[in-house]
């Protein structure tokens, strides 16, 4: 999809600004006036913009300013979702978790109002995440559908629309979000249908990116989802996975993971070339997209920035070599 | 048949309780909340929501639980916390404790919110854990899975008696990963119920979940508990087959309503479920609970699903 080799990319969020985060909690207790979550949504996304063109990131995203999380966030646009309340996730953390309730139809856009809103700030190519649809039913309530296989598919269909809409706005790239499918490995053929479904008739370079759970148990059958690119987290897991890859002729590009998003500790532009060279081991060069791990939401701003950084110089480094 | 109707443990905390506690540990749990003003106000609306819907038996919510396990390890010696994992196929995660020295009871465990929520209501028993914890755990210091599980087993012991010391006199030992234990596992989880149970003066309820309980069939039999928790809605025909071919003095406490969809069954079909249940116990005694704790559920679904079992046997 990219001209040049070794493009870098994010993977979706970036830290918010304090100021941002300040003021979401104000607009929760009702105590702004109208328009301004509107824009400062707007200047944050200016801001991660500005971030990733001083980084020297090649295919930008808008830092997700907007979402919270990546379930409730679509399923409220949704009809057939609804949402009772929130659901622990682990210590003091919780989700609005959906409930599906009836027939799931697509009511209105997702994400095609964030694409034509960054279009308008940057001149860079850009990346559209959204969850995919095994994950979001893997992560609500099914009251609806007879067996959670018939409602995965059903907001495949959803989905399949909204990158359809993605596309007709000008996006040439799209990434499936799909985290869950690593911990249910013995649903794999479910996912992949959902993935073909949600892909069918998408002109556009499709990414799948799966974070977390054991590689070795999805490959090679991830092989055989219906896109163009798998993006996988590497650095977190020290590189063990590639020996995996190797083991089959890997036939996608990859996203290549070589920044660890769960640690402060700032990679040398020295240490991310030797992880990026380790993707040679599995594709050529010219297969290899390279990103961070994950999300970078979790990290301090100045962190990101630098890991960020660090990336996209190893990366400009390397390619000057080969 | 007398149906006496149960929680299994956990309840989703109530929503300006929830806010509190993130207020007073932040997002990440380090310190555990303490048995206070709020929590005392958080466990009577729970207690209060267990009596409108009609449960004989109740619990007190568990609300101060991080998760089924790290709570219990907080307060004993040998345990520290580590990375997050999943909780069986749930969409929830715990952070594994690690065995790094030996396990021992310092302090009480559970025995002051208990003792808390009892100011408030006589009708609660109070959950422990023993076999799960030590399989969801990982052992740094041991190197002999046995001696670390009965060791975690003479600390339960020790926390038993202190509760019934407080007046309990009904007590559930939760243990889903039995479900997934081999033999050996099972025999070895007998033997650490044996240590947890001795010379205790309470009746105990083995709880187990998410699955069928092929597993422990047929040696649960034996294990000194009066009470054996199955998961009929996971494990229906499974469960239905085992307590056919092996009848048992044990009171059955059988999870008839799913605790983890906010999908509300028809209590007709919860009806047949639990006639089909009744036909193949002896005794004149039937515990009836959801499969599984609450917390899986928003708030206001946790009272909803209570009221789907109270109704069934109305």
């Amino acid at each position: 999809m990219s001209d040049r080799i070794l493009p870098t990319t994010v993977v979706g969020s970036y830290p918010k600004p304090e100021w941002l985060n300040y003021l979401i909690r104000e607009c929760s207790e009702g105590s702004l006036p109208d328009g301004v979550m509107e824009s400062a949504y707007f200047d944050s996304i200016k801001a991660v913009v500005k971030d990733h063109e001083l980084a020297g990131v090649d295919i930008l995203w808008d830092g997700e300013m907007r979402r919270e999380e990546m379930t409730s966030y679509f399923a409220e646009h949704i009809d057939g979702f609804t949402i009772y309340g929130d659901v622990r996730v682990w210590g003091n953390n919780y989700y609005r978790k959906p409930s599906i309730v009836d027939e799931l139809s697509y009511r209105d856009e997702l994400t095609v109002s964030d694409y034509r809103n960054l279009r308008g700030l940057t001149e860079h190519d850009i990346k559209v995440p959204i969850t995919g649809p095994y994950t979001i039913v893997d992560w609500s309530f099914n009251e609806y559908y007879r067996t959670k296989e018939d409602a995965v598919y059903a907001l495949a269909e959803v989905i399949n629309q909204e990158l359809k809409a993605l596309v007709k706005a000008g996006a040439s790239f799209i990434q499936i979000d799909d985290p869950a499918i690593s911990t249910h490995v013995d649903e794999i053929e479910t996912a992949r249908n959902s993935v073909e479904i949600a892909t069918r008739g998408v002109k556009a370079y499709t990414g799948l990116h799966i974070c977390y759970g054991d590689y070795s148990k999805l490959y090679p059958q991830i092989l055989d989802f219906s896109v163009d690119q798998l993006d996988f987290e590497l650095a977190n897991k020290s590189f063990q996975d590639i020996a995996i890859f190797r083991e089959h002729d890997f036939t996608k590009d990859i996203g290549f993971g070589c920044v660890d998003v769960h640690t402060g500790r700032i990679e040398s532009v020295d240490e991310i070339k030797e992880n990026i060279r380790k993707a040679f081991e599995i594709v050529e060069p010219k297969k290899v997209y390279v990103d961070p791990d994950c999300g970078l939401k979790l990290l301090s701003s100045q962190t990101a920035f630098q890991k960020l950084s660090n990336m996209c110089a190893a990366a400009r480094e390397l390619r000057g070599e080969l | 048949m007398n149906y006496t109707l149960s929680t299994i443990g956990s309840y989703p905390r109530p929503e300006w309780f929830r806010d509190y506690l993130r207020k007073q540990e932040g997002l990440q749990k380090d310190s555990r909340g303490v048995v206070d003003e709020s929590y005392i106000k958080a466990v009577e609306e729970v207690l209060g929501e267990q009596r409108k819907a009609g449960i004989d038996l109740l619990t007190d919510g568990q609300l101060l639980w991080q998760n089924m396990l790290c709570h219990l390890c907080d307060n004993l010696e040998g345990f520290m916390l580590s990375g997050l994992i999943r909780y069986f196929d749930n969409n929830m995660y715990y952070q594994m404790p690690e065995a790094v020295g030996k396990v021992e009871r310092k302090n009480s465990v559970i025995v002051d919110e208990y003792r808390a929520a009892c100011s408030l209501e006589k009708n609660i028993k109070p959950v422990l854990s023993c076999y799960s914890l030590v399989d969801l755990s990982r052992d740094r210091f041991y190197g002999d899975e046995k001696e670390f599980l009965m060791d975690v087993a003479e600390a339960m012991n020790q926390e038993a008696k202190a509760l019934t010391g407080a007046g309990a006199s009904i007590i559930q030992v939760d243990e889903p990963s039995l479900l997934y234990a081999d033999k050996e596992g099972v025999e070895v989880a007998g033997e650490a119920l044996e240590v947890l149970t001795k010379g205790v003066d309470a009746s105990f309820i083995l709880a187990t979940y998410f699955r069928d309980a092929k597993a422990i069939y047929p040696e649960v039999l034996d294990y000194p508990v009066n009470v054996l928790g199955l998961d009929f809605v996971e494990g229906f025909q499974e469960n239905l087959r085992l307590i056919e071919e092996h009848p048992t003095g044990k009171i059955i406490q059988a999870g008839v309503v799913d605790g983890r969809t906010t999908r509300m069954e028809q209590p007709s079909g919860v009806r047949e479920v639990i006639d089909s249940i009744t036909e193949l116990v002896s005794g004149e005694e039937l515990f009836l609970s959801p499969n599984t704790g609450l917390e899986y559920l928003p708030y206001v679904k946790a009272s909803e699903k209570m009221g789907v079992l109270s109704a069934s046997v109305d």
